[in-house]
């Protein structure tokens, strides 16, 4: 028994009853213990009653600090290093974290299982201890129920810790040397062996020091994974890249996601009818239907149907649409109001246009407009389906709309993409993208960015915004889009007013963007149980187009120069100030020389500079606001 | 015989040194392409040389190489042609890029877009035909050609003139056989020539002007209103001094071709008169119910009949002025009467 | 982009009379703001003044669409009413007839309007007399044209005829390319 209570006092067992006794009944075992006396035979005996008194007032709990053990030595951090009695040779303390059992045997031997065995029985004895003190009023076939039960879940603990054990001590996992890998190459795949080897490689990955293996870096565990990944998902190489930088820890998870169909969703019009009456007409007609979650109050989304959902009364009568849920968002961001004029570029087949006009309630004015003609002729069945009336529908290609009408309230750009968050709706783009595709995508994005910021007003009354958005996952075709529209146009990224969702990258590989780029939003597949997209919304607080500085001529500086200055001269003569002469001048020529204009002031002689004592301190960054708009003399 | 000798040989050195020689040496040799009659001179500029004299120095230059190349030419193989003495350049070796850029292929013609869809090909027909009346082969076409209905002296008159079979193909006994047939083929090369017109004008997306309103053997109504309006326009002061008859209506064919009211005029003028319209649409539908009212009508007359019945049954009582007599009938639009 | 000239005008509202009567007007003068009837590639448009100006802007080849199209003119200036103008003309609507939900499909697919899935029709219907279709739940389904007077209907056979087929909201999915 005493034994026995030697080793329940290894166990950190503190109960609530009585803590403030037993803290100070361990300072006093501490003082005593610190003096590494030996003699504790008498000192045992008296803390054997108050360990009873421990035990039967504190709770089981896993902490092992706290409690103090008479007949160990214990060290300042408060572990128990040693037993000071004569079981010290062989009886060694638990450490602690022992509850934690992966990480002491991924690292202990044998000796350490002797010791949880040790410690499982300690376990028991205790809490039979405890039971008998605490529940006397039980019957003694009860009391061994309840040994018997506690018996067996000490057994499971066991065979688990056993099992883990097992499998840590395995061999480490080698990757396939290169003959292994070129007679793969020559047979067909075999898809358990490479879903194995996908496993096993993640694990490695995971907890790369201790389980690799010793000459094989890094980069080949990944590069095995990659070929792995596109042998068992069918991608193509250059894909898989992209995608391994973008998910470094979640590629399996995205992979898996993209197998999978995302849920149908439908879009309540609300110019006809309210959400609450359809879904109950739908359910009516027997499809099972949910709203779509908080952050919509259109959208539901349908698990099953016993009618086909593109031919129902309720369609046909335009009280909803087919629309999927991440397309809710970008006119989500984009915010309408009513009596605004609106420019969506790319809006076949008119999901979104339907949905801009619905929140504006068939009011102010929509230009929905598709480069393919057949594709907006699409728009034109669906608007007049959905009841709207305030739509002009055309057909230019996006990046000359400036040319045609500028001034709009908001603009939205549905940009063309290479489709990489879609790849559930589209098997093919696993294989058809390379370099090329990916490259044409974002310089037509580009393009159109630029054309959209042009036909926005930055005046307007109600906002000038643009929303970008695109159902891609890639960096190329998002944040690398938006960081070149800010550099070369007068815009800021501002929030989008969606709550959930990811932060764009604001560096990500090479690049490096603005930091206001974690205003834009990330959806995943994986996460979100939404098609991959990207939405960013941007303001435009001026409609002049900054000056490109690498564009600026120098030989036509050179002779400007001296024409003006000559001008300059002739002027100072006549007491007139450069500075008006400039401004006449400037006015017939171009945004570009202007600057240089500006330029020749300050070489030509002008009247204000050559005085001494107009001698100004100027503080850095005072003339900041002025860095991309023309030097104020219009 | 010496002197003789002597003095011609003195003649000879004479003129030579007034000459420089015909030998030239180059440093690097220069590239003739005879047939171009082209000498490349890579060698390269002495710029001392050029300095001193440039105009000089030029001149020695282009004649030194000039020289190459009537050397080379006299080299290559001559005969004679009428008293001259002709040499014949090989083939050009360095091409020279085209002056204009190459021609785009034409447009197919109208007949050439059919024949290709039908599958037609042509056929080339020799020049040479058997004429039958001189019995020897002539040319198909051209001067002195076979089956020369230019060279008739006598023409029949058809058989059927005077019968007006169709009112286009009228024949008449008296015209000239002669002048019919000239004017005949006038028509049909005026006709090819605007076909050929049209043809180039498609190809070359332009316009072909009209050919204005061509003579008809029978003209129809509207033809007629044409030349009419024509007529009326063609004169000095382009018709604005013709006067109309009494009677007569407007002609549809002067004026602007279609004239439409201005897109932004004013919505308003234009929605009151189309409520004009609509008003006189609506109109045109008459309020009375013809068939409802002869069905009330016929119905009134039932009951009236047999009211009447009854009455007489009863024993003549004397009939109560019928209910539904004629007069009284008053059909309302889309109700029946009750009584 | 044009007006409409006088007869095109002419044909047009004696077409539309035929379902809506003199309720034209109502079109016409709307106390919301003023509309206007503009004819594009031979279709008609309903459209606010100030949307028909933006509209202006666009090239007439790139034009698709602006407002709502009530329909086209004919090669031979006949006006046929397609079924995009049905939200505007069954709010007008003069004589109506209701379907039951069995003939509801049968009807959307293009088929006329059977004895047998007549539920109501309006008092007083003259024999072809143009018609809405509604659904039970008041839901219009498209146009049609009256095959038998109220009287006649009532004493009709369960397979005759009662309202020949017009144009139904079906043809957003059988016929889309017609609309544009």
């Amino acid at each position: 028994m005493k034994k026995e209570e030697q080793k329940a006092k290894q166990t950190a067992k503190v109960k609530d009853k009585g803590q403030n006794d037993l803290k100070m009944k361990n300072q006093n075992a501490s003082k005593n213990q610190k003096g590494k006396s030996k003699n504790v035979q008498g000192v045992k005996r008296k803390k054997e009653e108050v360990e009873e008194e421990e035990e039967d007032n504190s709770d089981e709990s896993e902490d092992e600090s706290d409690m103090e053990e008479d007949d160990s030595d214990v060290s300042d951090s408060g572990e128990v290093t040693g037993y000071t009695d004569h079981n010290k040779d062989w009886l060694k303390p638990a450490k602690s974290g022992e509850a934690d059992s992966d990480n002491d045997d991924s690292e202990d031997d044998i000796p350490d299982d002797f010791s949880d065995d040790e410690l499982s029985d300690d376990d028991s004895d205790e809490d039979d201890e405890n039971s008998d003190d605490d529940d006397e009023d039980l019957l003694p076939v009860e009391k061994k129920a309840k040994k018997l039960e506690k018996k067996q879940a000490r057994d499971k603990k066991l065979a688990e810790k056993e099992l883990m054990t097992n499998i840590t001590q395995t061999e480490k996992y080698t990757l396939p040397s290169g003959q292994e890998v070129e007679q793969e190459t020559n047979q067909p795949p075999d898809i358990t062996l490479v879903q194995n080897r996908i496993k096993e490689v993640m694990g490695v990955l995971a907890d790369f020091k201790e389980k690799r293996t010793e000459g094989r870096s890094r980069q080949e565990y990944i590069g095995q994974l990659r070929k792995d990944l596109c042998t068992y998902y069918s991608y193509n190489d250059f894909l898989m890249e992209k995608l391994m930088q973008i998910f470094p820890l979640e590629i399996h998870e995205f992979l898996e996601a993209n197998e999978v169909q995302r849920p149908v969703t439908i879009r309540t019009n609300t110019l006809k009818t309210r959400r609450r009456d359809l879904a109950q007409a739908l359910i009516n007609r027997g499809v099972n239907l949910d709203p779509i979650g908080k952050w919509s109050k259109v959208g539901l989304v349908v698990y099953d149907s016993q009618v086909p959902l593109g031919a129902t009364p309720e369609y046909l009568a335009g009280h909803y649409m087919l629309q999927g849920g991440s397309s809710f968002l970008p006119v989500m961001a984009l915010a309408p109001q009513e009596n605004e004029r609106i420019l969506d570029m790319a809006s076949a087949p008119g999901g979104k246009t339907t949905y801009i006009a619905a929140l504006m309630k068939n009011t102010g004015t929509i230009f929905a407009n598709d480069a393919n003609k057949d594709r907006a002729k699409a728009i034109v069945g669906n608007i007049h389906r959905m009841g709207i009336t305030n739509t002009v529908i055309s057909n230019y290609d996006g990046r000359i709309y400036p040319t045609i009408m500028k001034g709009f309230d908001r603009v939205l750009l549905d940009a063309p993409c290479s489709g990489t968050g879609v790849i559930a709706k589209d098997v093919e783009v696993k294989i058809n993208k390379d370099e090329k595709d990916i490259q044409r995508c974002s310089h037509l994005q580009r393009e159109l960015i630029l054309a959209a910021i042009d036909s926005c007003d930055a005046k307007s009354s109600t906002g000038a915004y643009i929303v970008y958005s695109t159902c891609s996952i890639l960096v190329e075709e998002n944040e690398a889009v938006i960081n070149y529209a800010l550099k070369k146009r007068n815009v800021k990224l501002v929030p989008t007013g969606l709550d959930f969702g990811r932060e764009g990258f604001v560096k990500f590989e090479k690049h490096r963007f603005h930091q206001n780029m974690k205003l834009t939003k990330r959806f995943y597949p994986h996460t979100h149980n939404l098609d991959g997209f990207f939405v960013a919304k941007l303001k435009k607080f001026s409609n002049k187009v900054p000056v490109d500085p690498d564009k600026q001529g120098t030989t036509e500086n050179v002779t400007e120069q001296q024409e003006t200055a000559v001008v300059n001269q002739s002027s100072e003569d006549k007491g007139q100030s450069s500075e008006e002469i400039s401004q006449k001048s400037p006015e017939t020529k171009t945004m570009k020389k202007k600057q240089t204009n500006v330029k020749k002031d300050k070489q030509g002689k002008s009247k204000w500079m050559s005085t001494k004592g107009n001698k100004k301190q100027f503080k850095p960054g005072q003339f900041k606001k002025f860095k991309n708009t023309s030097k104020g003399k219009k | 015989m010496a002197d003789l000798v002597e003095k011609v040989l003195r003649e000879a050195a004479e003129k030579e040194s007034k000459f420089k020689t015909i030998e030239v040496e180059k440093e690097i040799d220069v590239i003739i392409d005879e047939g171009n009659l082209l000498v490349c001179d890579t060698n390269p500029i002495d710029f001392k040389l050029q300095k001193k004299n440039r105009e000089d120095y030029l001149k020695d230059l282009s004649r030194d190489n000039t020289q190459l190349l009537i050397n080379r030419i006299w080299q290559l193989p001559t005969h004679r042609e009428d008293e001259v003495v002709v040499a014949e350049l090989p083939d050009v070796k360095t091409l020279i890029p085209r002056e204009k850029p190459v021609p785009k292929k034409r447009k197919a013609t109208k007949w050439e877009e059919y024949a290709r869809m039908k599958g037609i090909n042509k056929k080339k027909k020799g020049r040479m035909v058997f004429d039958e009346q001189s019995k020897e082969y002539k040319p198909r076409w051209g001067y002195k050609r076979a089956n020369d209905d230019t060279k008739d002296w006598l023409i029949e008159v058809p058989q059927n003139a005077g019968k007006l079979k169709k009112k286009k193909a009228e024949i008449y006994p008296f015209e000239d056989q002669f002048e019919k047939r000239k004017k005949k083929k006038n028509e049909r090369t005026s006709k090819n020539e605007l076909q050929r017109l049209r043809n180039i004008a498609r190809a070359q997306k332009t316009k072909v002007p009209g050919v204005g309103l061509t003579p008809t053997i029978a003209p129809s109504k509207d033809h007629l209103g044409k030349a009419l309006a024509i007529a009326k326009k063609s004169t000095a002061s382009i018709g604005k001094f013709t006067e109309t008859l009494p009677k007569e209506k407007p002609s549809k064919f002067t004026g602007k071709k279609r004239k439409f009211e201005p897109n932004y005029g004013d919505v308003k003028k234009e929605n009151t008169k189309q409520l004009d319209i609509l008003n006189s649409v609506l109109n045109k539908t008459p309020i009375l119910d013809v068939t409802q009212a002869v069905n009330a009508h016929v119905k009134d007359e039932n009951r009236s009949s047999s009211k009447r019945q009854k009455t007489d049954k009863k024993g003549g009582k004397g009939g109560k002025g019928s209910k539904g007599s004629k007069n009284n009938s008053q059909p309302k639009k889309g109700k029946r009467n009750k009584r | 982009m044009r007006p409409l000239t006088e007869e095109e005008t002419k044909i047009f509202f004696e077409k539309l009379s035929k379902y809506i009567g003199e309720n034209i007007k109502l079109l016409l003068d709307r106390p919301d703001g003023t509309y206007c009837f503009r004819l594009h590639k031979d279709r008609v448009f309903y459209v606010r003044e100030e949307i028909m100006k933006l509209a202006g802007n666009i090239a007439r080849k790139n034009l698709i669409s602006m407002g709502t199209c009530f329909g086209k003119f004919t090669g031979s200036q006949k006006f046929k009413l397609h079924i995009t103008a049905l939200d505007f003309i069954a709010p007008y609507a003069k004589y109506k007839v209701w379907v039951k939900p069995s003939a509801e499909q049968q009807f959307v697919y293009g088929h006329h309007v059977m004895k047998s899935g007549l539920g109501r029709i309006t008092e007083n219907t003259p024999q072809y007399q143009g018609v809405i279709v509604y659904s039970m739940n008041d839901l219009p389904l498209g146009f049609g044209v009256a095959a038998k007077t109220t009287q006649e209907c009532r004493r009709a056979d369960p397979m005759a005829i009662v309202s020949f087929h017009q144009s139904d909201i079906g043809e957003y999915i059988r016929s889309e390319e017609k609309l544009v």
